[in-house]
C-alpha cells in the first residue's frame, strides 16, 4: 500500500491540533474571564494631609495604607444627603468593625463650624466608637483640591455642593471604584468589592 | 523548489494558527485589551502596571490579562505577515517566470499588508460587527492564496499522477467550496447578529439570543447537514477511485471536519454559545474550506497531469 494511504495523518494532526489548541485556549479564555472580574484600578493618591478629630494628629493616605479605605465628603450641620450617607457609612462601619481591616473615612467641607468638637460630637451621635471611622479636618482650600484632584470628584459651592459619592480606596492607597452614597444598591456593590479587595490583601 | 514548497507549506500552517488565534481574542473578549493600535497604551511593550498608563487614557479600560492577549495576536500577527511576505518575495526572486506562484503570493502580501491596517479599524470601530467579519474573510483569503501557492509548489516537485477521477468528484467539490463559503458567510451573518442582540440587550440568555436572529439560526443549521452530507459523499467519491496520497488525506480530513463541525455545532445550540466550541466551529471551517480548496487544486493539477 502506498505510504500516503495508510493512516489519515492529516485529519489526525488537525484533531490533536484541536485538542492542543482547545485546551490552551481554555485556560485563556478562563483567565481573561477571571481578569474581567476584578476591579480595575483608577489612579492612586498622592500624598496629603488633614487633621483627625479623635486624636487630633495630621491623618492622610500614607498611614491608611494596609487598610482599605472607603472616603466620603460631609459637613455636620447638613441637613440634605448627610444624615443618608452617614447611616450608610454607618452601617457599614459596624459590618466591618470586627475585622479590622477596613477604615473609614469622613471629610469635612466645612471646616468654619465643623471644628474637632463638633466633629467628635458627631461621630459620638453615629454611635463611632473606635478609630474605624475617623473624621478629617482642613482648611476649606485643602479640601476642595483634594476633593477636585485627588478623587476627582466635583467641589463647587462648598459645602452644600459637595459630592454625596463613597470612594473605594485599596491598600495601596488606588482609587477602586466610585459608589452613589444615597443608593441602597450602590452600597451592595460597594460591599461586593470590599469582599473582592480583601481578598488582594497581603 | 523543494524548500520554497516546505516554507510555503509552513506559512499556511502559521496562517492557521493566526487565524486561531485571531478567534481566541474574540472569545475571550480581548478585541479591546488594547485601545489604541498599533502600540498598546501608548508603548511597544503593553505596561505591566497601572502606573504606566498615559494620562490620555482612561486608566479603568486597562486589564493586563486582556491586553497581552490583544497584543500576542498582534505579534504572531506581525510575524507571519513577515512570512508571507518572504514567500512573495522569494517567489519573485526565483520563480518569477511561473505566474501561478508569483501572482498569489504578491497578491497574499498586498492582502496582509491591508489586513494589518484593517485590524487597526477593527480596534477603534470598537468591533463592530461586520468589520471583525471581514478581518476574519480577509484571512480566510489569505489562508486560500498560501494554500494555491503550496499547492502548485507541492506538484512542481512531484508527478503525483491522478486516480481516476470522475469529472462528477471534481464537480461536487467544487459545489462543496461554494457550499463551504456560502455557510461561512451566514455563519457570519449569524454571529453578527447574536452580537447585536447581544449589545442591545446584555443580560438576554444565549437560547433567546439564538432565537431572536430568526430563521437564520435553522438556515445556518439546514446548509450544515447539508454540507455534511456533501462532504461524506465527496470523500467517498475520491476515496474510492484510487486517489493520490494528498487527495487520500485530504478525502478523509473532509469527511472527518464535516463530522466535526457539526458537532460543535450542536453543542453551540445547546449549550448556549461556549466560547470555546464557537472558536473551534470558527476555526474547523477555516481549515474545512482549505481542506476542499487543496483537492480542487490537487484535482485540477492531477487531471491536467494525468
Amino acid at each position: 500500500m502506498n505510504p500516503g494511504r495508510s493512516y489519515p495523518k492529516m485529519l489526525i494532526l488537525i484533531v490533536i491540533a484541536m485538542l492542543v489548541l482547545g485546551t490552551l485556549a481554555t485556560l485563556v479564555v478562563n483567565q481573561a474571564n477571571r481578569s474581567r472580574s476584578r476591579i480595575p484600578m483608577l489612579r492612586e493618591l498622592t500624598e496629603f494631609e488633614l487633621i483627625a478629630s479623635h486624636n487630633g494628629e495630621p491623618a492622610g493616605p500614607e498611614d491608611l495604607k494596609g487598610k482599605i479605605c472607603v472616603y466620603d465628603f460631609i459637613f455636620t450641620s447638613c441637613m440634605g444627603p448627610c444624615p443618608v450617607m452617614a447611616v450608610n457609612m454607618g452601617e457599614l462601619y459596624r459590618l466591618y468593625k470586627g475585622s479590622g481591616k477596613i477604615q473609614f473615612i469622613s471629610i469635612s467641607v466645612d471646616p468654619e463650624r465643623d471644628t474637632l468638637e463638633a466633629l467628635n460630637e458627631y461621630a459620638r451621635l453615629q454611635g463611632v466608637d473606635d478609630d474605624g471611622w475617623i473624621f478629617l479636618h482642613g482648611p476649606i482650600e485643602k479640601v476642595a483640591e483634594i476633593c477636585e484632584k485627588q478623587f476627582m470628584l466635583p467641589a463647587e459651592d462648598l459645602p452644600g455642593g459637595h459630592t454625596t459619592k463613597f470612594i473605594l480606596v485599596d491598600h495601596l492607597g488606588r482609587v477602586r471604584s466610585y459608589h452613589d452614597g444615597l443608593s441602597d444598591s450602590s452600597m451592595e456593590i460597594l460591599q461586593n468589592n470590599i469582599r473582592q479587595l480583601a481578598k488582594e490583601l497581603p | 523548489m523543494r524548500a520554497f514548497g516546505r516554507f510555503a507549506i509552513f506559512t499556511a500552517i502559521a496562517t492557521y494558527f493566526l487565524i486561531f488565534m485571531g478567534g481566541l481574542v474574540r472569545v475571550s473578549g480581548a478585541g479591546l485589551g488594547c485601545p489604541d493600535w498599533p502600540k498598546c497604551f501608548g508603548r511597544w511593550i503593553p505596561p505591566v502596571s497601572i502606573n504606566q498608563i498615559p494620562a490620555h487614557i482612561d486608566a479603568a479600560t486597562f486589564n493586563l490579562t486582556l491586553a497581552w492577549i490583544e497584543y500576542i495576536n498582534r505579534l504572531f500577527g506581525v510575524t507571519v505577515g513577515l512570512l508571507i511576505l518572504a514567500v512573495a518575495i522569494w517567489a519573485i526572486a526565483r520563480y518569477r517566470s511561473n505566474l501561478r506562484i508569483v501572482i498569489p503570493g504578491v497578491l497574499a502580501a498586498l492582502l496582509t499588508a491591508y489586513q494589518g491596517w484593517q485590524g487597526s479599524q477593527v480596534v477603534s470601530s470598537g468591533l463592530k460587527p461586520i468589520i471583525v467579519s471581514a478581518h476574519m474573510v480577509i484571512a480566510l483569503i489569505i489562508a486560500g492564496l498560501m494554500i494555491y501557492i503550496s499547492i502548485q509548489a507541492y506538484y512542481r516537485t512531484r508527478t503525483d499522477s491522478g486516480g481516476k477521477y470522475s469529472k462528477r468528484s471534481r464537480l461536487l467539490t467544487g459545489i462543496l467550496l461554494f457550499a463551504a463559503l456560502t455557510q461561512i458567510i451566514i455563519g457570519t451573518q449569524l454571529r453578527e447578529a447574536i452580537e447585536i442582540t447581544f449589545s442591545e440587550f446584555p443580560l438576554i440568555s444565549s437560547t433567546e439570543a439564538l432565537s431572536q436572529s430568526g430563521g437564520l439560526t435553522y438556515v445556518h443549521a439546514f446548509l450544515g447537514i447539508i454540507i455534511m452530507i456533501l462532504a461524506f459523499i465527496t470523500s467517498y467519491k475520491l476515496l474510492s477511485r484510487s486517489p493520490s496520497p494528498l487527495v487520500w488525506q485530504s478525502g478523509w480530513t473532509i469527511a472527518g471536519l464535516g463530522l466535526l463541525q457539526i458537532v460543535f455545532g450542536i453543542i453551540l445550540f445547546l449549550a448556549g454559545i461556549p466560547p470555546i466550541a464557537r472558536l473551534l466551529h470558527m476555526w474547523i471551517s477555516a481549515l474545512l474550506l482549505g481542506v476542499v480548496l487543496i483537492t480542487l487544486f490537487a484535482l485540477g493539477h492531477e487531471r491536467s497531469a494525468g
